[in-house]
């Protein structure tokens, strides 16, 4: 069994963020690492191919002069492979042209799975996974906690609002991580030194046949607005307690 | 001229929950018909968009111009590959329509799958929509909601899911509304289910409730989680938990707020012993108000604050029950 793994090169939680030009640019400072739910997709397909349930273990990315950590973190988690689709084409790339890009390239490499993150941190879309798989014609389960290989399909658990629930589908499919599928492991040094002599093969969008969809530029960027400084309510529980009630009923008129 | 070439229809996708739509669907059609009224943006019919089995399409009697109830053996139950394909044949219909979505688990498993069908634009976990110089402008966050994007809905189909709470959900009933029935080709479920989920309608959905109660480590024992639990239904609210909660196994990872977990928007919002970490911030900062119980005075969570107590939530949260349920 061959696994790939679709991962994300996402801003660090903590970077600086600013808009310039009157709107129109967005400047996020370029501290990257790998996408928080892919390194579960990661760590899941690795102790899959320990188990002895799959031979292989492939990474793969797409951007614009981004990918590279991912691809290497990936590595250094213990995937056999990585392949980065490296193009000036994907710098504001609608999700489909992503997801293209990652359809064309493991339908090249081959698969029997594909695992990837629920969303990614930045975005939050979880668009490119579920589109990966309509694209190659394969059913996609997002979101998933529990995943447990069988003869020709896989049994999985996720949430919903009203509890868990169990599906079983067939594999191929896409199946996507949420947070408690897995701890992710803490990569060794050797690992880590390992990845980082590895030349990661980079892939351009032509090679793979690849028809970008137009571009999705937004029109204006606006940070959040500023919240009105805190009122900080005194006294002790019972008093303060009866305030808040008493300024959330009559000046926010939420009670 | 043909209504859709004099302007664009807006298609509004009503989920079923518990027998009736969820409110996250009711709140679209609401601004669908704001933006219809307005006229500025050319919005020429509104269409509510429902599959049998979802809910009763009378309720949504004089919210929409149309109702399209989509029919067929395999839509009921939901699933996926049934709705997608029920879906994609209306949506083929109309080659410049602006379908919304409420986000949830079904959101983001049909609106994929669908852009890859039509070729159109998908875009999740918005939260604006309105017309501005005669076109519509969809608002959404980018960079984990350090900043906000306008995107400009231009040709083609526009999927976009919003997030629950992002509308004022009150507009008059008060249209002659068509109720069409389309059977459509059956799409049988590649995906079978082993074990439903609990169905407990008796909770309310952590993503879509008006009043959202958490705790953080300040409660320092699981045992008084239930604390959260008498606030939040004496505002028929829902609890939910920090990261730090749920790592140290007091809860489950079903209800964390955080970027790990759900993204909330509430009406009301309450942080008790919460630090407010940039984690946790960016599940709750479109909150409308928010109050923050710590004892530390200079926690990161009073800088996202509308009203702030210092103080142990352990004496503040039965203090503010007693005050609600005493006056309400």
């Amino acid at each position: 069994m061959k696994i790939a793994v679709l991962v994300k090169e996402v801003p660090d939680l903590e970077v600086k963020v600013g808009v310039s030009d009157g709107g129109t640019e967005l400047e996020v400072e370029d501290r990257n690492v790998l996408n928080f739910f892919d390194e579960l997709a990661v760590e899941e397909a690795v102790r899959i191919r320990e188990s002895g349930l799959a031979a292989e273990v492939y990474c793969v990315s797409a951007g614009d002069g981004r990918g590279n950590e991912a691809a290497r973190r990936g590595l250094a988690m213990g995937a056999d492979s990585a392949f980065l689709v490296d193009d000036a084409v994907l710098a504001n790339a609608d999700p489909l042209t992503i997801a293209r890009t990652l359809a064309a390239l493991v339908e090249r490499e081959g698969y029997d799975l594909v695992l990837a993150g629920k969303q990614s941190t930045d975005d939050e879309s979880g668009l490119v996974a579920a589109m990966v798989a309509e694209l190659l014609g394969i059913p996609c389960v997002a979101g998933v906690v529990e995943l447990e290989l069988e003869e020709g399909s896989a049994r999985v658990v996720r949430e919903q609002p009203d509890g868990k629930e169990t599906l079983r589908v067939p594999l191929p499919a896409v199946l996507t991580a949420e947070k408690g599928l897995n701890t992710p492991r803490v990569p060794q040094v050797m690992g880590v030194m390992k990845a980082m002599k590895v030349q990661v093969p980079t892939v351009e969008l032509e090679e793979l046949g690849v028809e970008a969809a137009p571009e999705l530029r937004p029109r204006a960027y606006h940070l959040p607005p500023e919240r009105p400084p805190v009122k900080m309510l005194e006294g002790e529980p019972a008093e303060a307690a009866a305030e808040l009630v008493r300024r959330l009923r009559e000046e926010a008129g939420v009670l | 001229m043909s209504l859709a070439e004099r302007g664009r229809r807006i298609w509004v996708y009503c989920e079923g929950e518990g027998g009736g739509y969820r409110s996250a669907s009711l709140e679209l059609l609401a601004q669908a018909r704001r933006l219809a009224a307005e006229g500025d943006a050319e919005v020429v019919e509104v269409v509510a968009i429902t599959a049998e089995g979802d809910g009763d399409s009378e309720t949504l009697q004089g919210r929409a111009h149309r109702v399209l109830v989509l029919t067929g053996a395999e839509l009921v139950p939901y699933t996926a590959d049934s709705l997608v394909a029920a879906l994609s044949a209306a949506a083929e219909e109309d080659e410049q329509g602006l379908f919304l979505f409420p986000e949830g688990m079904r959101a983001r498993e049909v609106l994929p799958r669908l852009a890859v069908r039509t070729g159109g634009r998908a875009v999740m976990n918005a939260v604006k929509l309105l017309a501005e110089d005669g076109e519509l402008v969809v608002t959404r966050p980018v960079v984990g909601g350090r900043a906000y994007a306008e995107l400009l809905v231009d040709e083609g189909p526009w999927l976009v899911a919003f997030r629950p709470n992002s509308f004022n959900p009150d507009f008059p009933a008060d249209l002659e509304t068509e109720v069409q029935s389309v059977e459509t080709d059956g799409a049988s479920s590649r995906i079978e289910v082993l074990e439903g989920a609990g169905g407990d309608v008796g909770v309310v959905d952590l993503a879509e409730a008006q009043v959202v109660v958490t705790g953080g480590r300040g409660m320092k024992d699981p045992g008084n989680l239930q604390l959260l639990e008498g606030l939040a239904d004496a505002l028929n609210g829902a609890v939910g938990v920090s990261r730090a909660v749920v790592d140290a196994g007091w809860a489950e990872h079903a209800i964390q707020v955080g970027k790990s977990g759900k993204t909330v928007s509430p009406t009301l919002y309450f942080a008790f012993g919460i630090s407010g970490a940039i984690h946790h911030i960016m599940g709750m900062d479109t909150a409308k108000v928010v109050v923050a119980v710590n004892t530390d005075p200079s926690a990161p969570i009073f800088e996202y604050a509308d009203y702030g107590i210092v103080g142990d939530a352990l004496e503040v949260l039965p203090a503010l029950t007693e005050a609600i349920g005493g006056n309400g």
